[in-house]
């Protein structure tokens, strides 16, 4: 039977039965996390598709991290990745899905900058990456983040391969 | 014996007291130590939370409730405070005021403002049971809010980051128009923040604020 046709209120009462359910079970990929509740791991999503435009230019390789980018670092990001980036900040351990390790390169040679840049920018949401990582498009603009992903590659002392 | 104290500590800020000529807000009390009373104070010298818009953000009742018995809302302590980022905040519990000093000191912070801050933006009618499930999910889900601050889960108990202040009991504490302000505008309260910077459309904001004014719960003793 097609649903459309139905009276509207029916559909109303319905939206609301299933919406409640509906959006508790929702309540599962939130980011809080339980004490006692088992860590998931990061979901691995499917490897995002390499983006055809050309990566932003990135400053020369070589320079390292000026003493400003560091500090925006310690700002915004230590208190959920750690002072020294090894994703053990003060909100660590109440997430669902651990801050990334910033010095771990393993992880970090299979994503590229501009796929770090992307997660920077528009959040852990935007990207296929759990939505406790924060969305810091409106409040650091473009340069401070390519800073920034070049500072975490000084960390995990890594480049993209 | 931790009355004692107080009273220790209490007699040490009087006696710090720059001798005042005229009434400044809270004269006497020794709370210009750590928090700054007027949005002239340096703020390098800042061990608190600003009290300069305490009249803006801060329901009274919640004032003279909290002065008489403190809790803990930033269980990593307050930002600058050295072992902020380190996980080892200051274990030093917040000064107790009498009932009657505790009355007083609301109505001083109470009178606190910043000009022109528009009021009556909120609907403070509660959400709907279905309204709260969405706004929860904007708060713990799509924003992430829980990443930083303290919420309640489905079992009533406060848990989320602590990075920013706890908002488990946010709303017996802060004044609805007050959350608007500070999502929209935070510059206008911190000349910088550690909380991203969120553009969230109107709906988004007044569903976030109510949601937040839910948050009812009672603190705990003062515990860090
Ligand atoms: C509220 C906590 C929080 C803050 C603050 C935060 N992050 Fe994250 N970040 C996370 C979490 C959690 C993850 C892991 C997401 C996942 O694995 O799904 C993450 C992942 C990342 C990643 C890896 C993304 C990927 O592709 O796997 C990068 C890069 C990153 N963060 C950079 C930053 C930078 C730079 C800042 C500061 C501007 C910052 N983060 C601030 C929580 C945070
Ligand atoms: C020794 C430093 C110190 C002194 C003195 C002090 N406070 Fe505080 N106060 C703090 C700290 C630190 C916090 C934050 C506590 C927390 O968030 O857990 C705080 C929090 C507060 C808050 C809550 C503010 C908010 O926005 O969350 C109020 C109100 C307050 N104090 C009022 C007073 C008053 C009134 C006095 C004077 C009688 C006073 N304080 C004296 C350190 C101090
Ligand atoms: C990356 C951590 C972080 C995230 C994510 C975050 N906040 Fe905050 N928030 C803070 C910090 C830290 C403060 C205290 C001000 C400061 O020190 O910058 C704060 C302050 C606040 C306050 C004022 C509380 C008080 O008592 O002073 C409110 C309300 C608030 N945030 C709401 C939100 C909401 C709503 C969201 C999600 C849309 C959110 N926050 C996301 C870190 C965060």
């Amino acid at each position: 039977m097609d649903p459309l046709t139905r009276p509207r209120p029916i559909l109303i009462r319905l939206a609301i039965a299933l919406l409640g359910p509906l959006l508790l079970a929702l309540l599962f990929l939130a980011c809080g996390r339980e004490e006692n509740a088992a860590r998931p791991e990061a979901p691995a999503p499917p490897p995002a598709p390499v983006a055809e435009a050309p990566a932003p230019p990135a400053p020369p390789k070589a320079e390292p991290a000026s003493a400003e980018t560091r500090a925006t670092y310690q700002w915004y990001c230590a208190q959920c990745h750690g002072v020294k980036g090894k994703g053990n900040g003060i909100n660590a351990k109440w997430l669902t899905v651990p801050p990334r390790d910033h010095t771990k390169a393993e992880y970090l040679e299979t994503r590229t900058d501009q796929q770090l840049f992307d997660a920077i920018q528009q959040g852990g949401l935007a990207v296929g990456r759990a939505p406790c990582m924060p969305r810091w498009g409106d409040t650091l603009d473009e340069k401070t983040i390519h800073a920034l992903v070049r500072y975490i590659r000084e960390l995990c002392e890594c480049e993209a391969i | 014996m931790k009355r004692l104290g107080f009273y220790l500590l209490a007699v040490g800020w009087l006696v710090c007291q720059p001798a005042a000529s005229f009434a400044l807000p809270l004269e006497g009390m020794g709370c210009e130590a750590c928090h700054r009373l007027s949005a002239e104070a340096p703020p390098g010298e800042r061990k608190a939370p600003d009290l300069y818009y305490a009249g803006d953000k801060l329901r009274k009742e919640w004032l003279v409730q909290f002065l008489q018995r403190p809790v803990v809302l930033r269980k990593a302590g307050f930002f600058t405070a050295p072992g902020f980022l380190a996980g080892e905040p200051d274990a030093r519990p917040h000064p107790v005021l009498s009932e009657e000093d505790a009355k007083k000191a609301a109505d001083d912070l109470a009178a606190l403002k910043l000009p022109g801050l528009p009021t009556g933006l909120v609907d403070e009618e509660p959400l709907s049971k279905v309204g709260r499930v969405k706004a929860k999910i904007l708060f713990e889900r799509d924003y992430s809010c829980i990443a930083c601050h303290e919420g309640i889960n489905l079992a009533g108990q406060a848990r989320g980051g602590v990075s920013g202040p706890s908002l488990a009991g946010a709303g017996n504490r802060l004044k609805g128009d007050w959350i608007v302000h500070w999502l929209k505008t935070p510059e206008k309260f911190i000349d910088k923040s550690r909380m991203p910077v969120y553009r969230l459309d109107e709906e988004t904001l007044a569903q976030l604020t109510r949601y937040i004014l839910s948050l009812k719960k009672e603190p705990d003793e003062w515990t860090r």
